[in-house]
């Protein structure tokens, strides 16, 4: 007993009934394979290739693979990344304004906002953990600043790897659908 | 010390004379809109803006795992049910705020810009600054999270105590005006630095 200093030992972690079910903090979505999202993808840039980015925006925000595995969604995510690019700064409001009227257009806006966040988030991700890719936890991204840093050689000043369009389709998201959709993001726990 | 003056007014008295004049909100929103900034900083800040201020919904939630304890379930992180997905918002790889919501707390982690090694020594130390003296800051958090440079925690008492969308302004103030000081800081510091090496060589002239 005096090598284990007792007072340390969490005891409401031994207790069955303090863990929270896990099943209610994730809930349960059915297994898509990654194939199923990549014949998405294709899917989506043939009707891009078509000029029919409404469809293709559609086609992809309706269906979100929350049960793929990481590696699916990181493909699900560049989907989407590359319609929403493809689409013009003018088009994007009318276009809202169309997702939105329509029967589930709170839904495909919500989720639209989920993948705008991603997107954001992703850029983190990638350029601060590069030595470790796919850590997910963004909240412990390892900074890289002051070691991998180049002394005295200023960083790309470009346009950050595509963050303008995302910003600027998320301003009009929140026009269109307001701050709700990002509340319905934050509580929302399927995550894309 | 743009930022402390700023956040006297919000946390002090001055918050009751500016809560009864509501349209002064109105007309610093509109200043905050038409204030000439770079192109790619207005749809951050107002991203930032907008994401803050669904992330500013909290509610007193006392402890579940101790009895009347009443603590930040962010910082706690006990009930992993409590707390909701964070969010990050990025303007470039170098530039970005993390926000982390849960029922009764939120955490606003800053990145700040860092274009070369001064200003990232500059930013070191100012941040450095702001951090020892968070006692009177309220909002301001003792140590950065990870990968950040500064982070703010408001929980329920300070949206209690305080006006929520002038939390919101105080943080896009903040990055906005930090940006400025730190490159105002080094053009000083150029100036000064460059003033120094005359006057030491010129003895060698």
């Amino acid at each position: 007993m005096a090598t284990i200093n007792y007072r340390l030992i969490d005891v409401d972690a031994l207790d069955p009934e303090s863990a929270f079910p896990a099943e209610l903090l994730t809930p349960p979505c059915d297994p898509i394979p990654t194939s199923e999202i990549q014949s998405l993808a294709t899917h989506c840039r043939q009707l891009l290739q078509r000029g029919d980015q409404e469809a293709a925006l559609v086609a992809a925000l309706e269906n979100v693979p929350y049960g793929g595995d990481e590696q699916g969604k990181e493909l699900h995510l560049g989907t989407v990344l590359e319609i929403l690019s493809s689409i013009k700064a003018v088009e994007m409001s009318p276009l809202l304004g169309r997702l939105y009227a329509s029967p589930s257009g709170t839904e495909l806006l919500d989720v639209l906002t989920k993948y705008l966040y991603k997107g954001m988030a992703r850029h983190n991700n990638s350029a601060s953990s590069t030595s470790t890719p796919g850590v997910s936890s963004h909240a412990t991204g390892v900074s890289s600043v002051s070691g991998a840093r180049e002394y005295g050689v200023a960083p790309g000043r470009g346009d950050g790897g595509g963050m303008s369009v995302l910003l600027s389709w998320h301003e009009k998201v929140v026009e269109i659908a307001g701050t709700g959709a990002i509340v319905r993001v934050m509580t929302d726990r399927r995550t894309v | 010390m743009v930022s402390r003056c700023r956040f006297n007014q919000i946390s002090g008295g001055g918050v009751r004379v500016q809560a009864s004049n509501v349209s002064s909100t109105a007309t610093f929103h509109e200043n905050w809109e038409n204030t000439k900034m770079s192109q790619s900083l207005r749809p951050y800040l107002k991203c930032v803006r907008s994401s803050l201020t669904a992330a500013i919904t909290l509610s007193n939630f006392a402890s579940q795992t101790a009895e009347r304890h009443n603590v930040p379930e962010i910082e706690a992180a006990k009930s992993p049910e409590v707390l909701l997905n964070p969010l990050t918002v990025s303007r470039n790889e170098n530039e970005r705020v993390l926000i982390e919501p849960s029922v009764n707390s939120i955490r606003v982690s800053i990145k700040i810009k860092q274009a070369d090694e001064i200003e990232h020594i500059l930013v070191h130390k100012f941040t450095r600054f702001l951090t020892q003296r968070a006692e009177n800051f309220f909002i301001l958090r003792r140590k950065a999270v990870r990968g950040y440079d500064i982070s703010f925690l408001i929980t329920n008492f300070h949206t209690e105590d305080m006006l929520k969308h002038k939390l919101v302004d105080f943080i896009v103030h903040f990055m906005e005006e930090v940006d400025k000081e730190i490159s105002e800081m080094k053009l000083f510091l150029n100036a000064r630095a460059r003033f120094v090496a005359e006057a030491f060589l010129t003895p060698f002239d």
